[in-house]
């Protein structure tokens, strides 16, 4: 079996860990859409109808994906750090956890996007699809980038909670306009495009792709460093 | 950084030198920027351990001997000094690090994958620590539902898979049972006279006859006790 597998193999055998990235999704698409049309206005955003569910998919995604980054970054550092050193290196032991995170990542995106198509469908299908995703995977990169530097359960589960809050409070629909720190901007503006029957030009598709990039070589990195051999 | 003097205790250079540690200093930087103090923790600390030889660290709660241990492994970086080891080391964490979720199997696996092992090597050095230490009944279990003793079996185990040229144990014997830490020193002699180079380090060690060597690490410095 691969190290991969076997990392993925280790975050499934928690049930409670599967349940959560199937039930949080789904249950925030089916109850909150309606709430974050009313919210998004009291805020001056302009979030409303089909793109305030689309947005929920991308965000309980997210949310869920960073969390789970955020315990796979902390709860293996030591015995990450003993394979490495033990021939493995920090650079494979980083890639296969954050293979293994991808997976778990995937389940949350696909959660999400299936209880969007269950409550209202959407126009552009794979485009929406793409966009839930790449929510999933930026916050899976923020979970193991705060990993890195936070260890205690507690600070980094409130620290990823602060960054999604500011994120969705300043993010298109929410905010009059979508601030810069927004992390998640590019991947609610094509979400938001793809719900309201709308193609999202191709500067949009090229950005959202930088970020995740960007995102998923930063928490390597970080993995990588922490894995390292020291001396 | 700081710059710590020479140990008082020589560090001999020979072809059968496993591990040699030369004047290591290392130190924690503590409390807020505005308030930073530093507190050295080992002041030029020096130790060997030659092949065949079972040698041990011992030092007061505090004095730096899992930092020492941890610099020589390589999980901590030195602020100064130098520490010469074998590419094929094994080592054995105070804590174990392992992973709960994954069997003692898949832990088995990882690590000979790790050490580069083939799959027939690494299967007969298992079954062996299996063997040897007792525990192969729990081969399907995962590390959640063992005991802390089996636990450090495993942990033990780990290090010992690849039949390395080191052995570095910090504190291996915590949470064995009798009968256990009498086969722990049997296993620990077995492979000294097979040319092993072994460093355990405790902060008691009522086993001094068995050793070759036993260093006491005393205000950052190691001297032989």
């Amino acid at each position: 079996m691969t190290r991969t597998a076997t990392f993925a193999r280790e975050q499934l055998r928690t049930p409670f860990t599967l349940v959560l990235l199937v039930a949080v999704p789904a249950f925030f698409v089916a109850a909150t859409a309606g709430v974050l049309s009313d919210f998004a206005r009291a805020l001056g955003g302009g979030l409303a109808g089909d793109a305030a569910a689309a947005l929920a998919a991308g965000w309980s995604a997210a949310f869920v994906s960073g969390t789970l980054g955020f315990f796979q970054a902390t709860s293996s550092r030591g015995a990450d750090r003993r394979l490495a050193l033990a021939g493995a290196g920090a650079g494979r032991v980083a890639a296969a956890r954050i293979t293994a995170s991808l997976a778990l990542a995937v389940v949350a995106a696909g959660a999400g996007f299936v209880a969007l198509l269950i409550r209202q469908g959407v126009v552009h299908p794979w485009h929406a699809g793409a966009a839930v995703l790449a929510f999933a995977l930026i916050y899976l990169a923020v979970g193991i980038l705060i990993g890195a530097v936070i260890s205690g359960p507690l600070e980094g589960s409130l620290a990823v909670a602060f960054v999604f809050l500011l994120d969705v409070f300043s993010g298109p629909g929410m905010a009059p306009h979508a601030a810069f720190y927004s992390v998640s901007r590019k991947a609610a503006d094509v979400l938001i495009s793809a719900a309201t029957g709308q193609s999202s030009p191709a500067s949009d598709w090229f950005a959202l792709g930088a970020v995740v990039a960007v995102a998923l070589s930063s928490s390597f990195a970080a993995f990588a460093y922490s894995a390292r051999s020291r001396g | 950084m700081t710059e710590g003097a020479p140990s008082a205790a020589p560090v001999l250079r020979s072809s059968r030198q496993v591990l040699g540690v030369l004047s290591v200093t290392k130190a924690f930087r503590r409390g807020p920027p505005w308030r930073r103090r530093t507190v050295p923790v080992l002041r030029g600390a020096s130790l060997h351990v030659d092949a065949g030889e079972l040698v041990g660290l011992v030092g007061e709660n505090g004095s730096g001997k899992s930092t020492l241990m941890q610099i020589i492994v390589g999980l901590m970086g030195r602020d100064g000094g130098t520490v010469d080891r074998p590419p094929r080391l094994g080592y054995c964490p105070q804590l174990p690090l392992l992973w709960d979720k994954l069997t003692v199997a898949e832990h088995f696996e990882l690590f000979a994958q790790a050490y580069g092992l083939d799959p027939a090597a690494a299967r007969a050095s298992r079954d062996a620590l299996l063997e040897e230490l007792r525990f192969g009944k729990y081969l399907g279990y995962r590390v959640e539902a063992l005991s802390g003793g089996t636990r450090q079996k495993l942990n033990l185990a780990l290090a010992l898979l690849h039949q390395p040229q080191l052995l570095l144990l910090d504190e291996p014997y915590s949470g064995f049972d009798w009968e256990t830490y009498l086969r722990f020193w049997e296993m620990a002699e077995q492979r000294r006279r097979d040319g092993m180079g072994i460093l355990i380090v405790s902060h008691m060690l009522s086993e001094r006859e068995r050793l070759t060597r036993v260093y006491e690490l005393r205000q950052g410095r190691c001297e032989i006790g």
